[in-house]
C-alpha cells in the first residue's frame, strides 16, 4: 500500500511536467496542424536560463526564493520571445503544412541545440533546492519543493482549461482547431488566433522548463527526452485533444514510475512504446482524437 | 545534349556510373572515406524520398539503417556468416522488421506515422544498448570486409549504393510507382479502383527499409565499428536535411544534397563550427528560401539560360502559360 501510494505520487510529480509539456504540443497541433519538434528547445532554454540565473542572483546576495522567481520570469519571457521569433520568421508560412513545418522545426532543433551547447557548455547543471523540508501525506514523504512545483503545474493546467472552455479566445481557438475555414467564416481572425495559440503553447513549455529546473539535472539535451515522451503522450491521447494530452501524460508517468521501480527505466520505455503500438492498432487517431 | 538532359533515366544512370567510376581515382584515405559517406548519405536520402511517394515521412529510417548494420555485424562477427550473405542479411532483416512495423503503423497517417517512427528509432537504440550479445553500450567491433577486396571495397560500396538508388528510381517510374504517387495524391481514388492501398504502402515501406538496411550493412563494413549512438534520430534528421537541401521533387535531389552538404560540412568542421549548427542552419535556410532545393535552383537556372535563349529565336511563341506560374514562384522564393 505504502509503495503503491509512493509510486502514485511519483507518477503525479513526473506527470505534471509531462502534462504541461504535452499540452503545448497538442495546442500547437490543434490550432496550426503542425508538429513542432522545436517545442522541446523552448523548454530546454527556460530550464537552462533558470539554472544559470539562480546561482548568479544568489551570488549577488538575492535570497533564494525571490532569485528563483525572478529567474523563472526572465527565463520564461526569453523563451517565449524566441518562440515568437521562430513563429514570425518561420512557422507562420507553414501552417497546415505538416512536412514543411516538421522539417523546419527539426532544423531549428539542431540549430538551437548546437547554439545551447556552444553557449552553455555540455556539462549538466543543478539548481540549489529552493524550499527545504519534507511533507508527509497519507504516510508518504514528499519534499515540499516537489509538492509545490506539482501544484503549480496543476494550477497552470487548470488555468489553460479555463481559458479554453470559458473565454472567448479559448472558444475561438477550439473553433479554429475543429475547422479553421468555418471559423474564419464566423469572423474569427484565424491568423491572430494561430499566433496567440502558438504563444500560449510556448509559454506552457517554458513554464514547464522553469518548474523542472530545481528538481532535475539540466543539460542542453534535456529537451529531446521530454520531446519523445511528450509526443508519445499526445499520440496516445490523440493529437489536438487537450484531455487526451492529460490522460496520455499521466499514463506515461504511471508506466514510467512503476516500471522504473520494479524493473528499470529502459524497460519502462520499451513498455510505453509497445503500449503505443497497441493503442494505434485499435485507434489510429489516439484515444480521444477524431481525425 | 538536350535529349540526354531530358531523358532523366539515362542521365541518372550516367551520373551514377560516372560517380562510381570516379571513386576509383581517389587516392588519399580521407577523400575515399568522404566519398563512401556521401554515397551512404545519398542512399538514405533516396530511401527517405521513396517513402515520401506515398506521402509519409519515414522517420524510422535510422532504426532500419541500424537494424541493417547490426544484422550484418552480428551475422559476420557472432555467427561467422560470409561477407555477401551477411551484407544481404542486414537488408533482409531490416525489410522483415519493417513489414511488421509498417503493417501496424501504416494504418495511421501523417503526424502519427511520423512520430511513431521517431519513437521506434529510440526504442531500437535502447534495445541495442541492452543486448549484451550485440556489444551493449560500447557497440560491436571487428566488422571487416573480406581482404579479397583489397583497395576496391570503396568502389564496391559506392557502386552498390548507386545501383540501389537507380533501382529505387526505376521502381518509382514503374506502374507500381505510379500507384504509390496516386496514393499520396488521393488514396480513396486508388482504393476505389480495387487496389489494396494498405499493402501497397507496406510494400513501399519495406522496399525503402531494405535499401536502408543494406546501407546500414555497408556502414558497418566501412566503419568496422558500430555503436547504438550511431543510429539515433539524428541520422533520420540528417537524411532529411540531404533530401530537403537537394530537393525532394527530383531523383537527383538526394544525391546532390548529400554530396553538397557533406562536402560543405567537412569544410565547416575543419573550421571548427558545430555539426548541429551547420546542419540545422542548412535545413532552416533550405526550407525557408529554397523550397525546391538545389535541384530547383539548377532547373530554374537551366530554364532561364537555355530555354530563354532558344525561345528568343521564336519570339512569336514566347509566352508559355503553363510554365509561367512555376517561373514566378521560383523567382520569389529563390
Amino acid at each position: 500500500m505504502q509503495t503503491a501510494l509512493q509510486l502514485l505520487f511519483t507518477a503525479l510529480q513526473i506527470g505534471s511536467i509531462y502534462i504541461l509539456f504535452s499540452l503545448g504540443l497538442t495546442l500547437i497541433f490543434g490550432v496550426m496542424k503542425i508538429v513542432n519538434f522545436a517545442h522541446g528547445q523552448f523548454f530546454t532554454l527556460s530550464a537552462l536560463l533558470v539554472s544559470v540565473l539562480v546561482p548568479w542572483f544568489a551570488h549577488h546576495d538575492v535570497p533564494l526564493l525571490p532569485a528563483y522567481l525572478l529567474a523563472a520570469v526572465i527565463a520564461v519571457a526569453v523563451s517565449v520571445a524566441l518562440g515568437m521569433l521562430t513563429y514570425q520568421f518561420g512557422f507562420r508560412f507553414f501552417q497546415r503544412d505538416l512536412s514543411g513545418s516538421f522539417i523546419l522545426s527539426i532544423g531549428l532543433v539542431l540549430l538551437l541545440e548546437g547554439a545551447y551547447l556552444h553557449y552553455f557548455g555540455g556539462a549538466v547543471r543543478t539548481v540549489p533546492p529552493i524550499i527545504a523540508g519534507d511533507v508527509s501525506i497519507l504516510g508518504v514523504t514528499l519534499t515540499s519543493q516537489r509538492l509545490l512545483l506539482g501544484l503549480a503545474a496543476i494550477v497552470a493546467t487548470g488555468a489553460l482549461y479555463w481559458i479554453l472552455m470559458v473565454t472567448q479566445f479559448g472558444k475561438a481557438m477550439r473553433a479554429v482547431a475543429i475547422d479553421h475555414e468555418a471559423a474564419m467564416l464566423q469572423g474569427i481572425p484565424f491568423k491572430r488566433i494561430a499566433f496567440q495559440g502558438f504563444a500560449v503553447a510556448t509559454l506552457l513549455g517554458a513554464v514547464a522548463g522553469a518548474l523542472l529546473a530545481p528538481i532535475s539535472v539540466i543539460s542542453p539535451t534535456l529537451g529531446a527526452d521530454y520531446l519523445i515522451k511528450g509526443f508519445i503522450a499526445v499520440i496516445i491521447g490523440g493529437l489536438g485533444s487537450v484531455p487526451g494530452a492529460i490522460i496520455g501524460s499521466l499514463f506515461i508517468a504511471l508506466v514510467e514510475s512503476i516500471g522504473g521501480f520494479y524493473f528499470d527505466p529502459s524497460i519502462a520505455n520499451l513498455t510505453i512504446f509497445i503500449l503505443v503500438m497497441l493503442v494505434l492498432m485499435v485507434r489510429p487517431h489516439g484515444l480521444l482524437g477524431n481525425r | 545534349m538536350h535529349k540526354i538532359f531530358h531523358n532523366q533515366q539515362v542521365f541518372l544512370t550516367l551520373t551514377l556510373a560516372l560517380l562510381s567510376l570516379g571513386s576509383l581515382f581517389l587516392r588519399d584515405a580521407y577523400s575515399i572515406n568522404l566519398a563512401i559517406w556521401m554515397a551512404l548519405a545519398a542512399l538514405c536520402a533516396a530511401s527517405l524520398r521513396f517513402v515520401t511517394l506515398i506521402g509519409e515521412l519515414n522517420f524510422a529510417i535510422a532504426a532500419f539503417y541500424g537494424i541493417g548494420a547490426y544484422g550484418a555485424g552480428a551475422a559476420l562477427t557472432v555467427y561467422n556468416i560470409p561477407f555477401l550473405p551477411a551484407l544481404l542479411l542486414g537488408g533482409v532483416i531490416a525489410a522483415l522488421v519493417s513489414l511488421v512495423f509498417g503493417y501496424v503503423t501504416l494504418k495511421t497517417k501523417g503526424p502519427y506515422f511520423l512520430l511513431i517512427g521517431f519513437a521506434f528509432t529510440e526504442v531500437m537504440r535502447i534495445l541495442y544498448a541492452r543486448s549484451d550479445w550485440l556489444g551493449g553500450n560500447s557497440g560491436m567491433v571487428g566488422i571487416f570486409p573480406p581482404s579479397a577486396f583489397g583497395s576496391y571495397f570503396p568502389f564496391f560500396a559506392i557502386g552498390l549504393c548507386s545501383v540501389m538508388i537507380l533501382a529505387l528510381y526505376l521502381i518509382e517510374r514503374s506502374s507500381f510507382g505510379k500507384v504509390l504517387t496516386a496514393i499520396r495524391d488521393n488514396d480513396n481514388v486508388v482504393l476505389s479502383v480495387g487496389i489494396n492501398v494498405h499493402m501497397a504502402k507496406v510494400v513501399c515501406f519495406g522496399i525503402g527499409s531494405f535499401v536502408a538496411g543494406i546501407g546500414g550493412s555497408l556502414h558497418g563494413f566501412t566503419n568496422n565499428v558500430i555503436s547504438p549512438g550511431d543510429f539515433g534520430f539524428l541520422l533520420s534528421t540528417f537524411a532529411l536535411a540531404y533530401l530537403k537541401v537537394g530537393g525532394e521533387n527530383s531523383p537527383f535531389g538526394p544525391m546532390l544534397g548529400a554530396i553538397v552538404l557533406l562536402a560543405l560540412g567537412s569544410v565547416a568542421m575543419g573550421m571548427g563550427a558545430g555539426e548541429h549548427i551547420f546542419y540545422g542552419a542548412a535545413i532552416v535556410i533550405a526550407v525557408l528560401l529554397f523550397p525546391n532545393g538545389l535541384v530547383g535552383i539548377f532547373s530554374w537556372g537551366y530554364k532561364k539560360l537555355v530555354l530563354d535563349v532558344r525561345s528568343k529565336g521564336e519570339a512569336l511563341h514566347e509566352s508559355r502559360p503553363a510554365a509561367k506560374p512555376l517561373h514566378k514562384k521560383e523567382q520569389v522564393n529563390g
